[in-house]
């Protein structure tokens, strides 16, 4: 059974379609990389598959190991195991990362039926996964994303997935405005966190991420469609023609 | 019914009928009360600056003042018992309880000291600054409370002297409190660079109409230092309208924090003077207000002296069918040069159904000054809410988070650690989310 199969899916934003039609399946251990344009839909997908109130389904349908996904509030995906990388991860003054992501931790096992995390394998888990994402410890202390830089901020996003170990991993131009530093240690979480169980969907502007992360598959949005898959090597085509041909070819 | 709407107010009967032995001085500041509620009368819509307060029961019934002191309820045990580590007064229906007392081993200088007492020891202090700072003509409730008090504190803290534990005053109204009035009183003098913190904690039993109307007053001298934190936790019946008043002298500082939480009706108006140059006011305000619940901060801050400083910030959570105001005073007076003002005003709104009013007030008359203020109102960010639950956070923990880190700030600058602590849990109760996510906070 695939770890995600999306059928013709059609979402909309505030009345206008803006997927037309998705197709694809990923497989346990599978990394997938999404590329496109601008305003191609591939932010949109990345939050209708974790559930954003504001998106509206029009049609098709996402399983999730067989399960319906669209069905389930965010926090439920999340707990079955989907995690969204956020392309602007929101800052929440106010709330230690330590709390908000002990209560993550906590709501993911009680949905597993496991009991709370205790403090000191909390912490233990913490170090171990900061260490792993290259985060500078003072960062956890601090409120949430709150005065964070952008590469600091997205190193966050790689921690937070490390912590909840998740069996989807969707990143929403993860590498987008990082410097060459803090893309190099994202990739190497991500890297990392690489398994036989764990499936990625890398969504991404720009060609040069994937010289860091290699995908197994490659798909071109435009136009809210996915004109192109093929394997690493369609990513350098992409890089020398740029997406003007498929724009064509899609219109 | 209709008593209260004559051109003599039951109030006016109550206090004619008294039998008292009191200085000459304090039955003419009496008097002067009286003539000031007889001359405002209730607050109506009418009244500017009383528009939006529903009177309701209080508006119907004659709520006579409280004559002998009350039993502390078994619930609020902990209430008066708040804060170990200070001097206390605790008084049940405008009383002083004597048995909770604990204001033994002062420094020498510093007295705190039940006023009643007061009145036979501290003559002359009270004469001169008892009922001469307080402004009755805009607060009929501070009218009745200087016609009424039974009895209060004087906290006097000698010039230089530091007081290392705070001063607790507990004010608590009893079960047998229903319709009744208490006005408890409290005056404050600070000697030049004199320092120390108060609690001033009021609460009473739930499903109770009773009213209570304190007021306070605060003379702080050159150069002192006074941190008071009023708390406002009374009963889901009650009504609460009280003052509190502060005279600031050259380089005198006061921080107030306002806790509301609880209450039918809960008022404050706060009055600050700055009247010497270099003088430093902050007021901050937290107030939660709950379904059927109102909750009101009047301030009024005035700068009548050049560089001086001061910084209000009131932050608001409503729920359910809840309403709130927040109206706030800057005044700069001609002359008062170099003044920096700010003011800021935030609320949350927890329900569709709340409603807030905020007003901020600029009176500038003086042209080198820098005064801010800003006011907004808001839903819980939906981004936020958004992040928080692709995390796996469910829904209604994720708004407990998001509300706790709203009101988070306001617990910060609370300077005694207990009452923090306190505040901190009276915040977990109010806000939404499980046993479980509060526990983190």
């Amino acid at each position: 059974m695939a770890m995600l199969e999306i059928k013709d899916l059609h979402a909309a934003v505030e009345g206008e379609e803006i997927l037309k039609g998705i197709n694809l399946t990923i497989n346990a251990g599978e990394v997938h990389a999404i590329m496109g344009p601008n305003g191609s839909g591939k932010s949109t997908l990345s939050k209708v598959l974790a559930g954003h109130e504001g998106y509206e389904v029009t049609g098709g349908q996402v399983l999730f190991e067989g399960r319906d996904l669209l069905e389930l509030a965010p926090e439920e995906r999340a707990r079955e195991g989907v995690f969204l990388g956020f392309q602007y991860p929101v800052e929440i003054p106010g709330v230690a990362n330590t709390y908000f992501l002990k209560a993550a931790v906590n709501a993911i096992r009680k949905h597993r039926g496991e009991s709370e995390i205790d403090a000191m394998e909390f912490l233990k888990l913490i170090r171990d996964r900061m260490k792993m994402v290259k985060m500078d410890e003072a960062l956890f202390k601090r409120p949430v994303n709150e005065g964070f830089s952008g590469g600091e901020k997205k190193r966050n996003e790689i921690f937070q997935m490390a912590v909840l170990e998740p069996k989807l991993a969707i990143l929403d131009e993860t590498d987008s405005g990082l410097d060459i530093d803090a893309l190099r240690s994202v990739s190497e979480g991500v890297n990392a966190l690489r398994d036989p169980e764990r499936s990625f969907l890398l969504i991404t502007h720009y060609q040069r991420l994937l010289n860091y992360i290699q995908p197994d598959f490659v798909h071109v949005l435009v136009k809210g469609q996915i004109v192109k898959s093929g394997g690493k090597e369609l990513a350098q085509e992409l890089e020398q023609s740029g997406y003007a041909l498929f724009e064509e070819n899609a219109a | 019914m209709s008593a209260v709407v004559e051109s003599t107010s039951v109030y006016l009967q109550d206090f004619r009928s008294r039998s008292v032995d009191e200085p000459a001085w304090l039955a003419e500041r009496r008097e002067a009360g009286i003539q000031a509620f007889e001359a405002l009368g209730l607050p109506h819509r009418r009244m500017e600056a009383w528009r939006n307060l529903k009177l309701g029961l209080l508006g119907q019934e004659h709520f006579a003042a409280a004559d002998a002191l009350g039993a502390v309820p078994m619930a609020l045990a902990p209430t008066a018992a708040l804060v170990p580590e200070a001097w206390r007064l605790v008084f049940v229906d405008g009383h002083l309880s004597p048995g909770h007392a604990a204001v033994d081993a002062l420094p020498k200088g510093v007295t705190v000291r039940p006023l009643r007492e007061a009145l036979a020891q501290d003559a002359e202090l009270l004469e001169t600054h008892l009922g001469r700072h307080a402004e009755l003509d805009a607060h009929p409730f501070a009218a009745l409370n200087s016609a009424f008090w039974a009895d209060g504190a004087l906290i006097d803290v000698a010039p230089g002297t530091v007081l290392d534990a705070p001063v607790v005053l507990v004010f608590l109204s009893s079960e047998s409190s229903a319709h009744r009035a208490s006005y408890p009183r409290v005056l404050v003098r600070a000697g030049e660079s004199a320092e120390f913190r108060i609690a001033q904690i009021h609460a009473g039993p739930d499903n109770l109409p009773y009213f209570v109307a304190p007021v306070t007053e605060i003379v702080a001298e050159a150069n002192s230092s006074v941190q008071l934190h009023h708390v406002q936790e009374e009963g889901d019946s009650a009504y609460h309208l009280g003052l509190v008043h502060a005279d600031l002298a050259r380089d005198a500082r006061l921080h107030l924090h306002g806790f509301n939480d609880g209450g039918k009706v809960g008022r404050t108006d706060i009055y600050v003077n700055l009247a010497g140059e270099g003088a430093d006011a902050r007021l901050d305000g937290l107030y939660l207000v709950g379904d059927g619940q109102y909750a009101d901060y009047h301030t009024w801050v005035r700068h009548q002296s050049g560089h001086c400083t001061s910084q209000q910030l009131f932050k608001g959570v409503l729920s359910g069918k809840a309403e709130s105001v927040f109206d706030g005073l800057i005044h700069v007076h001609k002359g008062a040069q170099k003044t920096d003002s700010q003011q800021q005003n935030r609320n949350l709104l927890l329900s569709p159904r709340a409603l807030t009013h905020s007003n901020p007030r600029l009176e500038i008359y003086a042209d080198d000054v820098k005064c801010a203020h800003g006011s907004t109102v808001g839903e819980l960010d939906r981004d936020a809410l958004f992040y928080l639950r692709s995390r796996g956070v469910g829904e209604n923990d994720a708004r407990g988070l998001l509300t706790f880190a709203f009101a988070n700030e306001m617990l910060q600058p609370i300077g005694i650690e207990a009452l923090r602590d306190h505040v901190g849990q009276r915040l977990a109760a109010f806000m939404p989310g499980d046993a479980t996510v509060k526990e983190l906070l």
